[in-house]
C-alpha cells in the first residue's frame, strides 16, 4: 500500500534492462552520488536500487550531527567541503534541510586529551576550519547544564569548540537529494535487492536484482553497513571492515537547555537537543560485530549513567525511543573509496563507520566525478584500499578510543 | 542484543565476559616469502558475513581460554558448525 502511492520524489518508473550506471544502496552516499552525476556530469541514465526503502539504513538512523573536526590532513578538507555544501544544497535542492549551525563541544577529561585536542585544533586551523580550545569554566558558560565539578567519574578539564558544525534533519537530506536526483532523470527503485554483479574479462557487465538483470558498465556499491558483506559475496573482495551495531536514543521533550552538540570520548556519549526538545543521544558500539541493529539494556544503562553525570539535570528523565544502526568500522577510522581497481567499472564507497552522514554531500560530489571521468580525483586518492597493504593507515584513530575489535 | 557464549572450560556464560578475537582466518602465514598482500589479508581483511561465521573469542573475565565458535551475526545466537556461511581458509 505504502509503495503503491506516488513516491514523494517524483514519478514511479519501470525498471529498465540497461542503465549507464547502477548504484546499489538507497542511502545518502548513493543518492548524493546520483544527484551529482546528473547535475555536474550530465549522466542521467542512472538507477539507484534499494532493498528496503530510501533512508532505511544509516541515513535515517544517525544522530544527525555534522562536523569537520577530524584528525588527519586527508579527512579534514573532505568534511569541511561537506559542511560548506549544506547551505548550497539547501538552495540548489530547494528543500529545507534544517541545518542548525549550533557548533560542537567535545569535552576533554584529562590533560592527555587536552593535548590531543590541541593537535586536532592545529590541523583544523591549518585547513581553515574554525576550532578552538576552551577551559572548563568557559564550557560551563556556554552550556550551563554541564557539571564541571571534580567529583564525577571523568571530571571535565576543558573542551574543543567547533562552531561550523551542528545538526541537520537527516530525513530531509534523503528526501531532498532523492527529489533533486529524480528531477534530473535518475531512477530510484525501492524494494529491489541486488543479488549479484556480472563480470566478463575483468569488466562489469550487469547487476542481477530481485526484479531482473540490468546491463551496465559501471556499478557503485555504497550500501552503508551492508557494503562489506555485499562486496565480498558478490565479487570475493575482502575488506578491512568490522560491522557493529551502534545504539541511539531520545529522551522525552524538554525546555531548551542544550544549544550545542556536546560529546565526550571518555563517557562514550554525545547529545544534542532536537528542534522538538528531545535530547538525542548516541552511545558506544557493541563490542562484537553483528547486524542485529537491536538495543541492549547494557547500553541504555550506560547512556543514562553517562548523561546524568555530566548533565546532571537530566537525572530522572525518561528515554522515549531507542534504536540501532550499523557502523562499518575500518582499523584506521577512515573510509575506503576506490574504483576501477579490482574490476573495471566497479566502484566502492564504504568503511565510513559512524562518519557516513557528515560526509555524504562532499563524497557524492567526488564519487560522481570518479565515475564520470573514470579517474580518481585527488581528494579521494588517499582513501584507496591498497593503503592497508602498503601499511599507510591513517591516524584518524587518535580521535577516539579503540572501537573496532581489530585494535 | 545480548549474547551468551559457550566456553570450552566454563560452559555457557554472558557474552560481556568475553573479548571478540576476530574472524577465523586460518593459520598465521609463514614468514618465509611473506608478501605485504598476504600479511595484510591475514591481519586486516574480513568476510563480514551476515549469517553464520566461525570466529575467535577470549574468556577475559574467566578462565583465559582462546577458542572458536560459530555465531549467526544477524541474531547473535551460537550455531552448529554445519550451518556456516563463512568460507574456511584454504588449508593447503
Amino acid at each position: 500500500m505504502f509503495f503503491k502511492s506516488k513516491p514523494m520524489w517524483g514519478k514511479k518508473t519501470q525498471l529498465k534492462s540497461s542503465y549507464d550506471v547502477v548504484i546499489i544502496g538507497g542511502g545518502l552516499h548513493s543518492l548524493a552520488t546520483a544527484y551529482f552525476l546528473a547535475k555536474d556530469h550530465g549522466i542521467t541514465d542512472v538507477a539507484v536500487i534499494e532493498k528496503n526503502y530510501i533512508g532505511f539504513g544509516g541515513a535515517g538512523r544517525n544522530t544527525a550531527i555534522v562536523r569537520a573536526n577530524q584528525r588527519t590532513q586527508y579527512n579534514v578538507p573532505l568534511y569541511k567541503e561537506a559542511l560548506d555544501l549544506w547551505p548550497v544544497l539547501t538552495k540548489d535542492l530547494d528543500y529545507n534541510l534544517m541545518f542548525n549551525n549550533c557548533g560542537n563541544l567535545n569535552l576533554m577529561h584529562s590533560e592527555a586529551a587536552m593535548n590531543a585536542a590541541r593537535m586536532t585544533i592545529a590541523t583544523a586551523q591549518f585547513h581553515g576550519v574554525e576550532s578552538h580550545l576552551i577551559d572548563a569554566k568557559q564550557a560551563k558558560e556556554m552550556v550551563p547544564a554541564l557539571n564541571i565539578s571534580e567529583d564525577i567519574t571523568f571530571p571535565i578539564h576543558g573542551a574543543m569548540f567547533h562552531p561550523p558544525g551542528g545538526v541537520i534533519r537527516h530525513d530531509a537530506v534523503v528526501w531532498g537529494l532523492a527529489r533533486g536526483a529524480a528531477k534530473r532523470g535518475v531512477e530510484i527503485h525501492q524494494e529491489t535487492e541486488a543479488l549479484s554483479i556480472g563480470t566478463k574479462n575483468g569488466k562489469v557487465t550487469s547487476v542481477t536484482t530481485s526484479r531482473g538483470t540490468i546491463n551496465c558498465k559501471q556499478v557503485l556499491i555504497s550500501a552503508g553497513g551492508y557494503s562489506a558483506a555485499l562486496i565480498h559475496s558478490m565479487l570475493g573482495i575482502k575488506l578491512p571492515i568490522s560491522v557493529l551495531t551502534i545504539q541511539a536514543m531520545v529522551t522525552q521533550p524538554l525546555k531548551p537547555l542544550l544549544n550545542h552538540v556536546v560529546s565526550s570520548g571518555a563517557y562514550h556519549a554525545y547529545a544534542n537537543q532536537t528542534l522538538k526538545g528531545e535530547i538525542a543521544t548516541g552511545a558506544h558500539m557493541d563490542p562484537w560485530p553483528n547486524y542485529t541493529t537491536l538495543n541492549t539494556a547494557h547500553y541504555i544503562k550506560h547512556q543514562a549513567e553517562a548523561l546524568s553525570e555530566f548533565l546532571p539535570c537530566l537525572r530522572g528523565i525518561r528515554f522515549m525511543r531507542i534504536w540501532g544502526g550499523l557502523a562499518d568500522m575500518t582499523p584506521d577510522m577512515a573510509p575506503i573509496m576506490d574504483g576501477n581497481n579490482q574490476v573495471e567499472g566497479f566502484f566502492m564507497d564504504c568503511g565510513w563507520g559512524y562518519f557516513g552522514f557528515k560526509s555524504c554531500s562532499a563524497v557524492g560530489k567526488y564519487m560522481s566525478e570518479f565515475i564520470a571521468k573514470n579517474e580518481c580525483p585527488d581528494m579521494l586518492k588517499p582513501f584507496a584500499l591498497k593503503r592497508y597493504e602498503e601499511h599507510r593507515l591513517m591516524g584518524e584513530t587518535a580521535v577516539v578510543v579503540n572501537y573496532t575489535p581489530d585494535n | 542484543m545480548a549474547l551468551t557464549i559457550t566456553c570450552p572450560v566454563c560452559g555457557k556464560r554472558n557474552g560481556y565476559e568475553f573479548k571478540f578475537g576476530g574472524e577465523e582466518k586460518g593459520p598465521r602465514p609463514e614468514e618465509k616469502d611473506l608478501t605485504p598482500k598476504a600479511w595484510c589479508d591475514y591481519v586486516h581483511m574480513n568476510q563480514c558475513v551476515a549469517g553464520v561465521q566461525k570466529e575467535w573469542w577470549f574468556h577475559k573475565d574467566g578462565c583465559g581460554s582462546w577458542f572458536t565458535i560459530y555465531r549467526d551475526t544477524t541474531t547473535n545466537l551460537e550455531k552448529e558448525a554445519g550451518l556456516a556461511n563463512h568460507q574456511e581458509a584454504d588449508k593447503s
